[in-house]
């Protein structure tokens, strides 16, 4: 790292380049307008109105953040007040104990705007006037886009004359060169098509704030930059990784300090490799410099997941997975292109050359560039279950053999699932009452269709559901498979009558249960097939479009909430040993040791238990390993080996954590103690004490693996 | 043909007991008694009852448990079955279900025990079908057993992981029942017939084998040895509470010291 990168660090970690929003005083009589007219206005003038922090050492600037005075990114969706007043009314607070509201993440399409410029935006936008003609209120909309275009752009060319100004003041030869270029850049990107790479990297700098999300596969879409203006010896690798680092660092400082968010990971995540259109393996050495870009600075945003492909080459795995293990702030995790292409082509209509191009983003959410990802909302799959066992206890006793028994359990899935897409229709017609005028030219189709994103505009999106709780209802099912209908060592209805009790008076039942049950993660046929047979009930369910014309991509993860902990408290007793009010399990995996036969037992069944790639949406699998696995370097090779075993095998995803049992239990009780202990939650990194209990308890409740 | 063997333990994931990611058989039945043995439950060829005392809250469920009560579990831990029969094909079953974790990391399959030659038959089976299975097989022995034992086996075992305990005959009798004539002389002979690797393992216990002498006259002996490499494996006492659940006697060694192991290895040129 150089002395300019090594002050901008210090600055960035101590919240130094937060940008404080300006108060924008706007006219009254706006309101005299339309509703689409008055926040097309005020979010001009807004942003007209805000600062430009160029410091000596800058080569980019831009950094900006709407305060909650209009209606701002689509990502925070700050002045959305329907957005909001979903927030207040579902937020955490489940409807039915069935779906809970969550936030929805996007990736806007940087290469578009770095390859055409905002000025070839507003073309499109005189193209779709044209087509729309006779439609006053797509007018009406297309002109608040061509005015944001253009405030984007005075806002570029106050950048530029600041960025002068700077420059003149500026003594050290090197960052009065350094602002010159700055200034210069400014006056043609993102106006105009950016031409080389740092002009590729400003422009993508200095609109980040207006989709402030993912920043998308870099290492594909920058790379014909890096490699032309390496090979003409216009760029350095050094030099582009310089510029690299002080992108990184913006997506850092854009978080205020004061924020636990600052030190947590999982908003500005994007990936590297992966396949391309052509089918190749995509890590390039772009993508190299990447990672080794971000490894100098001590930030813990962004984070990277390395889409791993089957050519894949090893030695890409183990530098990626040798970077995890030496990274204090835990910044990388691993998914799987193989089953993800096939359940984005299955599930979300694309074709294998626009699938490729899919990112992960947020905890582990995934979309396509220029598009979000809609959804179902973290789903309790596990009242299902208890529906099955207390309000079906007369036909499932009548059941004569299991499948007799499936057939019941899965008319209750099905119900759920329906009762769900229903809530979620609920909280998405909520959504769309919201008219977004900022982020829509970062993404695709609003404005072919001369229409908001959170009203219809997006083409390309992806419908994700979320249900939580997966392996208690496979346990619960295997449980009852095994007790009731093939070793018959209980009856339904003392079943049954165990679960209404609360297992009082069955603490023998239990505690047998709990040390035969054929549970998940144990990879012996019978969990297995239980588990396949789920999850094609629910791609059996899935096979019609859903209110957003898709199907749905399921995954698994509860972001920064304690979902599975609300759920579960209102969940009673399942037959998976699980007691009223227990939390149930996120994420695909096993927790409290129920997974007895070892590391590779467990990823076997994770990666076999879903040939139909039904859940390859956002899902996690969490490891917990023995921390010594991966500091000694000869069981580390193994640890490779095994994690790319468990990729040919099909895995989606896995992040790994080390830490012991003890600290975690401790750090429970003496947070003060503990302050750096880092740990990979539900897809992202974070402070485990800085994590709420329910995300606590998950890490600890997890099984440990050693050799 | 011999139907099944007794297992103590079948363990997936191991990344001790040769390369790569193993799976390794445990066979019950040895013909030593180290007194260092870690896994004492190892020795007897029949299935025995392990009981925790401390963890007995006396409440009966195990009056008339017989070792073959495979369905028995404790409530508190207390009482453990510990062997279980299985055939050839239920073995190879459970070794197959990691064959892809096998060929990424070069890994495979050990048979150890207990001493796995001494079931010699159903050795030989299992190995010859991990092999038509395209798995790399391991066999982890003390060696002593007749020299035509191994000619049975070697044409299907690509490792042996050979254990080395002591050379001064006296010694080896005292802390393991048996003099280690037999064990040298298969180790001269399969090094001199076998083709595959063999990697040497040598416990280092205090008090035992621990003596530089000792250790020197170790090295001198496998000068003529072809071996892969030499694993100094230092004594542990994570078996201990296994004695007293067996109701055996059980000899406390000291914990080796590091600089003591770096010193061996030194000798051993590692």
């Amino acid at each position: 790292m150089n002395e300019r990168i090594k002050i901008l660090t210090e600055k960035t970690v101590k919240g130094e380049m937060w940008v404080d929003p300006v108060k924008t005083e706007y006219d009254r009589t706006d309101l005299f307008l339309s509703p689409v007219k008055m926040t097309g206005k005020r979010v001009c003038e807004y942003i007209a109105n805000q600062d430009i922090m160029i410091l000596e050492e800058s080569c980019f600037t831009g950094l900006m953040r709407f305060d909650d005075s209009v209606e701002g990114d689509i990502f925070h969706r700050k002045g959305h007040q329907n957005f909001q007043t979903a927030m207040r009314n579902f937020y955490n607070k489940p409807v039915d104990n069935l779906l809970t509201f969550e936030w929805q993440h996007s990736v806007g399409d940087f290469e578009k705007i770095i390859k055409r410029g905002l000025a070839g935006i507003k073309e499109e936008i005189e193209k779709s006037r044209l087509s729309h003609k006779d439609d006053e209120r797509a007018l009406e909309f297309l002109q608040t886009q061509t005015d944001l275009c253009n405030a984007i752009i005075a806002r570029a060319e106050k950048g530029s004359k600041k960025a002068l100004e700077k420059a003149k003041e500026t003594v050290n030869p090197e960052y009065k060169d350094n602002l010159e270029k700055l200034s210069e850049g400014l006056s043609r990107v993102p106006e105009k098509p950016a031409e080389n790479f740092y002009e590729a990297v400003l422009c993508l700098y200095f609109c980040y704030p207006f989709i402030p999300d993912s920043i998308g596969l870099i290492d594909r879409y920058l790379y014909p930059y890096y490699k032309n203006d390496v090979e003409s010896g216009a760029l350095s690798p050094e030099k582009a990784k310089e510029y690299l680092q002080e992108l990184f660092l913006m997506l850092q400082a854009r978080i205020n300090i004061s924020s636990d968010r600052f030190y947590r990971g999982g908003e500005s995540h994007f990936c590297i490799g992966g396949y391309t259109e052509d089918g190749e393996d995509g890590f390039n050495d772009l993508s190299k410099l990447i990672v080794d870009a971000l490894m100098e600075l001590p930030t813990w945003i962004p984070q990277i997941s390395l889409r791993w492909t089957k050519k894949t080459p090893t030695d890409v795995l183990r530098y990626m997975l040798d970077c995890e293990r030496k990274d204090a702030n835990k910044r990388i995790a691993f998914v799987n292109d193989e089953p993800r292409l096939k359940g984005l082509m299955e599930y979300t209509g694309l074709s294998y050359k626009e699938a490729v191009n899919y990112t992960m983003m947020g905890c582990n959410e995934l979309a396509l560039p220029g598009g979000m990802v809609f959804g179902f909302d973290p789903m309790n799959i596990v009242r299902s279950v208890e529906n099955t066992f207390y309000k079906r206890h007369h036909d499932i006793t009548q059941a004569k053999d299991f499948d007799e028994f499936y057939k019941i359990y899965e008319e209750e899935l099905f119900s759920d699932l329906q009762e769900a897409e229903r809530i979620s229709k609920g909280f998405q017609d909520i959504r769309s009452r919201d008219c977004n005028i900022v982020s829509n030219i970062f993404l695709e189709g609003c404005i072919e269709n001369a229409k908001s994103c959170t009203q219809g505009g997006l083409t390309r999106y992806i419908a994700v559901g979320l249900p939580i709780g997966l392996s208690n209802v496979i346990d619960s099912l295997s449980v009852t498979k095994q007790f009731v209908y093939d070793e018959k060592i209980i009856t339904m209805p003392e079943l049954i009558d165990a679960l209404k009790n609360n297992w009082s008076g069955y603490e023998q039942l239990r505690t047998l249960i709990l040390k035969k049950g054929n549970f998940f993660g144990n990879d012996d046929d019978f969990s297995n097939e239980i588990a396949t047979r789920l999850f094609k009930s629910i791609g059996k369910w899935n096979n019609t479009e859903n209110y957003l014309g898709k199907k749905w991509l399921f995954g698994n993860l509860v972001g920064y909430n304690e979902h599975h902990k609300f759920f579960g408290n209102a969940t009673k007793a399942t037959p998976d040993g699980r007691f009223s009010g227990d939390m149930i399990n996120f994420g695909i995996g096993q927790t409290k040791s129920k997974d007895r036969k070892g590391i590779t037992a467990l990823l076997n069944s994770v990666a076999k238990c879903d040939p139909d790639a039904v859940l390859t949406g956002p899902s996690v699998t969490n490891v917990l390993l023995e921390e010594q696995l991966i500091k000694n370097d000869e069981y580390f090779n193994k640890l490779v080996s095994l994690f790319e075993t468990y990729f040919k095998n099909g895995g989606t995803h896995f992040q790994l954590t080390y830490v012991s049992k003890e600290d975690l239990i401790n750090a429970q009780k003496t947070p003060d103690n503990y302050k750096n202990l880092r740990v990979r939650v539900s897809g992202f990194s974070d402070y485990f004490v800085f994590l709420n209990e329910g995300l606590q308890d998950e890490i600890i409740d997890r099984t440990k693996h050693t050799h | 043909m011999i139907k099944t063997a007794t297992f103590f333990d079948i363990e997936r994931n191991s990344f001790v007991d040769g390369p790569g990611i193993r799976t390794t058989v445990f066979f019950k039945g040895c013909n030593l008694r180290c007194k260092w043995c870690h896994n004492p439950e190892s020795q007897n060829f029949k299935k025995e009852i392990l009981f925790y005392q401390n963890k007995c809250t006396g409440c009966g469920r195990c009056a008339d448990l017989s070792v073959d009560n495979e369905k028995f579990f404790c409530l508190n831990d207390a009482k453990e079955i510990c062997g279980r029969e299985y055939t050839v094909q239920e073995v190879l079953s459970e070794i197959i279900k990691d064959k892809t974790f096998y060929e990424t990391s070069g890994g495979g399959v050990t048979f150890s025990g207990g001493e796995c030659m001494l079931q010699i038959d159903f050795l030989v089976e299992i190995l010859k079908k991990c092999k038509e299975n395209g798995i790399h097989t391991a066999v982890d022995t003390a060696g002593n057993v007749p020299w035509h034992y191994f000619e049975k086996i070697m044409s299907c075992t690509d490792l042996f992981l050979y254990d080395v305990k002591c050379f001064s005959e006296q010694l080896h009798k005292t802390g393991t029942g048996i003099t280690n004539e037999l064990i040298l002389e298969n180790l001269k002979k399969l090094s001199d017939k076998f083709k595959g690797d063999i990697i040497i393992r040598i416990p280092v216990v205090t008090g035992f084998n621990d003596d530089i002498e000792e250790i020197i006259k170790i090295s001198e002996f496998l000068k003529d040895i072809h071996y892969s490499y030499i694993e100094i494996l230092p004594y542990h006492k994570m078996g201990e509470h296994k004695y007293e659940a067996l109701g055996m006697k059980c000899f406390a060694y000291a914990i080796p010291e590091k600089e003591n192991i770096e010193k061996y290895k030194k000798i051993f040129n590692i």
